[in-house]
């Protein structure tokens, strides 16, 4: 307590040297936190996992490297079969969590026979003779031991050290951060300074003890996430100091809808059960926005309940990531994504009666990015594109508040004074701000609408500099990149587009964040990941996390993906 | 698997979208960002219209305005008075262009830092004005409406720009419906335009040295008037035979009315733009009002025209600047206002064209010389090599004359040129005389 009481009493010269100096700090110390994280995100080396092997009659033996492999004439099958009575897709071959293996036939023309019978399903036992287009192999599923010795034999994810130092990095520069606003901030707001990052800082430390309790030592993604945290904290601690513990609750929530998605994961079954309350969940969330919400800045979407403010469209992204991921059997089976379009119609319709625009179109692009995974057609693409258009030229006409935004884009300096206020200042600010900022608590942005939500890059770049704006920015880039990186040794395509819808929902919330912020594009009302203020943004982003978590199979890398233990199925054999 | 995980690339184009809008950004931060720290509304240098960083000093280091928050004028009422028209109001009446011009140097910005300073912000801007010589003339000018300005035509430095009316920023009288303030708002050095009179035929007589060289030789006759049809030109008294020297000195407008029609309106014009007297002229952010010069159609205007009557407009810091030119030997150093914003914007001295050749400017100089001695008397200006014309520009009606009053000193101790315009003042020589003699001094006092 008086160490606290000596810091908000410091003298000026020791606020304006600490100001001086960590101006400077914080970008190095953010860049290698960063660094740190994204670069072993980026480099490690991807191995193939090894399920079983394919053995044919003429001794020759394919590895099987996914839980779903496709077989068939494509050049792009996991198991290629270049024969006339083959189809381009024929059979997918599923691995499931028990170890035990199914061929199921995918529409084929010439079917799938196992041991000469005809199936349409079948759960493959030893010794079964599998059939494709005359060509006859037998599964040959590698065993426990070979299993157990496969996965020592991966790169390890990281080591606890390197992810032990990563979060004493973080909490160094948590630490930095606190004392600043001690110094610059005011004295009545000193209990939300110390449990704002306190409170981050003892989440991390859970975290991290936790996985090394269950033997995960890999923390990258989550030391990024905790970073873009913290500097959430510091835009809450200059624009409103009071919310930190609102802030700091929601984040607390989101690591444990973090951990729930990522549990849920672990096991596929339960997984695809989950995706059918998901998908009601979904569109109810946004049925009881409609109901009870209120119109906040011309969008309809929040819900106020007993002095808490909520967004229910937040936690529908992560039911629609849910509902769009989907097995490889399904995926070519039901060609068609006609249900799934349905689906996606009747949410963005439900946010078109919001008018939340913004949310409608972050909808839109995770619709793309499971559309175009799912079915692999640009012509799809196309067409919902075009879709797109009408809707959005009707959208304008019913929205006036949407049609003024696309008319101030790029003209902001035309009316400073007016319409152009908010980004002006934004630009103003971030200018007077260079590349290393004005330090912390010393910006005006605090002044201007928003400055902690959907213009927070604005007053990040100000007090920070533009440096810490561009790292942010980076950071989502490199989860994502993670994201694309790790599908070609993702286990089942659910996980795969899980992770990569995920991925392109945090990128499209930054680029309307902090494109529309900086009048690269136009402003939409959109959060910032993890940084901006407001709690259903906050749960939703954790939650997306946990999709690329659940995609992360190096060795002893994520919670969402079971360590070998021995199969479950494995004690009856 | 392997081809859902190939379609995974997807995603790289909306992370190529993102790259590619911030690289956009960054690449418009660093061209623009200087630009916006200093659009006014910028929170950090601007309050309002004003700037609210930094400091306003005069020459020798005298703080004319701290520009933070609220804005603190200097202690003396009479420096804010005679300084007001440079440093601006604080409801953005008065405008400030030099400084608003150098926002960003004052506000201390560059690229890596922005606008951060240890321990506090902003930086001094320091004129070219001296305090002491704005309030000696302010003083000198007393209930009359005009601008007084000195300006050093070797380097440039405006060391004395006042205007009047103007009021003080601390205790800010009615000026709306009153006479008195009328024009308060006007930086009249600036944003004027004044009938010239006959400080004109300094125009005049350089285009006749260069045109009609042969005419130094020749002598003219003046009975008092000019007849053109049923208009005439008149001069005040009958001047008889002089020379062109003589005519000059006696302002005779006859001698000057047949020198127009030896010259013709098309010719006038001609030096009145090759004086840079019908251009904007422009330094510190500042564009000066431009004056004009119109070819009449009949000789009586033509000749009126030649001895800054008819419709000639001139406005006072382009006509400074000529009359730098005259000393200088043709060309002029431009004037400027700020010796220095920041730490770093220095000001440098810029240079007009050749306006003439150097045998006429002496020529010029000569005969201006020949005004002082003969005429205007030495003994107002204190044993200084002062080179003069008056003038008195009459209007239609019973409105007062604007008398006018350019010269400069021809010392290289003291390279100064003024400009004195009092409107409603009458004779150039009564009321001009004593106030640049004034001015001078403290000039000379300032530059010692």
């Amino acid at each position: 307590m008086e160490f606290v009481e000596s810091l908000q009493n410091a003298l000026p010269t020791y606020i304006n040297v600490f100001i001086a100096v960590f101006r400077y700090a914080a970008p190095v110390l953010a860049l290698l936190i960063l660094a740190r994280a994204i670069l072993p995100l980026l480099r490690f080396r991807r191995e193939p996992e090894i399920w079983a092997w394919l053995c044919f009659d003429d001794g020759k033996k394919i590895p099987i490297t996914h839980w779903e492999n496709v077989i068939g004439r494509h050049k792009n099958s996991d198991v290629v079969l270049d024969l006339a009575t083959v189809s381009r897709n024929h059979a997918v071959l599923t691995r499931y969590d028990d170890g035990s293996w199914t061929i199921a036939d995918v529409e084929s023309v010439g079917g799938v026979r196992v041991n000469g019978k005809k199936v349409s399903i079948h759960a493959i036992k030893p010794e079964d003779v599998i059939s494709i287009g005359g060509v006859e192999m037998q599964l040959q599923p590698i065993s426990e031991k070979q299993e157990k010795r496969l996965a020592q034999l991966r790169t390890k994810a990281s080591s606890y050290g390197t992810s032990f130092a990563n979060v004493v990095l973080l909490s160094v520069f948590q630490a930095l951060c606190c004392i600043g606003y001690l110094m610059t901030g005011e004295g009545r707001y000193a209990a939300s300074y110390l449990i704002g990052f306190g409170g981050i800082l003892l989440c991390q430390w859970l975290l991290f003890l936790f996985y090394s309790f269950i033997r995960r030592p890999a923390f990258e993604v989550e030391t990024i996430a905790f970073f873009l945290c913290t500097m959430g904290m510091c835009a809450i601690c200059t624009v409103v100091p009071g919310e930190a513990v609102k802030q700091l609750l929601a984040m607390v929530l989101g690591i444990v809808i973090f951990l729930v998605i990522g549990w849920s994961l672990r096991n596929l079954e339960r997984a695809k059960m989950i995706r059918n309350i998901a998908a009601v969940a979904g569109v109810a969330f946004l049925l009881a926005t409609m109901a009870l919400g209120t119109v906040v800045n011309g969008a309809k979407n929040w819900i106020f309940i007993g002095g808490i403010s909520f967004q229910p469209s937040e936690l529908s992204k992560l039911c629609f990531v849910l509902v769009g991921a989907s097995a490889m059997d399904k995926i070519l089976t039901k060609r068609n994504l006609m249900m799934f379009i349905v689906y996606s119609v009747v949410i963005c319709g439900c946010l078109a009666v919001m008018q939340d625009f913004g949310a409608a179109l972050i909808f839109f692009i995770a619709f793309l990015v499971i559309a175009y995974m799912r079915s692999g057609s640009v012509g799809t693409i196309g067409l919902a594109l075009t879709g797109l258009g009408f809707a959005g030229v009707t959208a304008l006409r019913i929205a006036p508040h949407a049609v003024q935004r696309f008319k101030n884009w790029r003209h902001i300096w035309q009316d400073p004074w007016g319409f152009g206020w908010q980004q002006t200042r934004a630009l103003m600010c971030m200018a007077s701000g260079g590349f290393f900022g004005l330090g912390l608590g010393q910006g005006w942005m605090k002044n201007n609408f928003a400055a902690e939500s959907d213009i927070v890059i604005a007053t990040i770049g100000e007090e920070w500099g533009l440096l810490m704006v561009l790292f942010l920015v980076l950071a989502v880039v490199a989860l994502a990149l993670f994201s694309v990186r790790c599908a070609p040794m993702g286990r089942s395509s659910f996980y795969t587009i899980g992770s990569c819808t995920a991925a392109a929902i945090l990128l499209a919330q930054v680029i309307l964040n902090a494109l529309g912020t900086l009048d690269v594009l136009p402003l939409t009302g959109v959060t910032f990941p993890f940084v901006s203020n407001g709690g259903s943004s906050m749960l939703c982003a954790w939650g997306l996390l946990a999709f690329i978590k659940a995609a992360d199979t190096r060795q002893n890398a994520s919670f969402a993906v079971r360590l070998f233990k021995g199969r479950a199925g494995a004690k009856d054999e | 698997m392997n081809k859902v995980a190939k379609r995974a690339w997807a995603v790289c184009i909306l992370a190529a979208m993102l790259v590619g809008g911030m690289g956009f950004f960054v690449v418009e931060f660093t061209v623009r960002a200087d630009k916006w720290v200093v659009t006014a509304g910028s929170p950090h240098v601007y309050n309002g219209d004003n700037i609210n960083t930094g400091a306003v000093t005069d020459c020798n280091g005298i703080l004319l305005l701290n520009m933070h928050d609220t804005r603190t004028y200097s202690g003396a009422e009479s420096i804010r008075k005679s300084t007001l028209h440079w440093v601006g109001d604080r409801e953005g009446y008065i405008s400030a262009p030099a400084i608003s011009r150098y926002a960003s140097h004052i506000a201390g910005f560059d690229m890596a830092n922005g606008l951060y300073a240890y321990g506090g912000s902003g930086g001094v801007a320091k004129l070219t004005i001296s305090a002491q010589v704005q309030t000696v003339a302010l003083e000198a000018l007393g209930n009359y409406k005009g601008t007084v300005a000195v300006y050093n035509y070797k380097t440039g430095e405006i060391l004395c720009a006042v205007t009047n009316p103007t009021y003080d920023p601390d205790n800010v009288p009615e000026i709306e419906g009153n006479p008195a303030y009328e024009g308060a708002y006007l930086n009249r050095f600036t944003q004027c335009t004044y009938a010239p009179g006959s400080i004109f035929k300094i125009v005049t007589l350089a285009a006749v040295l260069e045109e009609l060289p042969a005419l130094q030789e020749k002598t003219f006759t003046c009975t008092g008037t000019r007849a053109y049809g049923p208009d005439t030109i008149t001069c005040e008294s009958v001047h008889g035979t002089q020379s062109l020297k003589q005519a000059f000195c006696n302002s005779c407008n006859c001698a000057f009315a047949e020198l127009s029609e030896l010259l013709g309106g098309q010719t006038l014009k001609k030096y009145a733009d090759a004086f840079g007297l019908t251009e904007h002229q422009s330094f510190d952010g500042i564009q000066c009002e431009k004056g004009s010069f119109q070819v009449a159609a009949d000789a009586v205007n033509v000749a009126w025209s030649a001895i800054g009557q008819y419709n000639d407009l001139v406005n006072p810091c382009s006509f400074l600047t000529f009359v730098g030119a005259v000393a200088n030997g043709g060309k002029a150093a431009k004037p400027y206002i700020v010796a220095r914003a920041g730490d770093s914007y220095q000001a440098k001295t810029a240079y007009t064209e050749q306006m003439m050749d150097k045998e006429v400017a002496a020529l010029v100089a000569e005969y201006m010389r020949n005004n002082v001695a003969t005429k205007y008397g030495d003994s107002n200006f204190n044993g200084l090599n002062v080179c003069a014309k008056t003038g008195t520009a009459e209007f239609d009606g019973d409105q007062a004359s604007n008398a006018m009053f350019a010269g400069f000193v021809a010392d290289e101790e003291y390279p100064l040129a003024f400009m004195v315009c009092v409107e409603g003042g009458g004779y150039g020589m009564y009321t001009c005389v004593p106030i640049a003699s004034k001015v001078l001094a403290a000039c000379t006092e300032i530059l010692q």
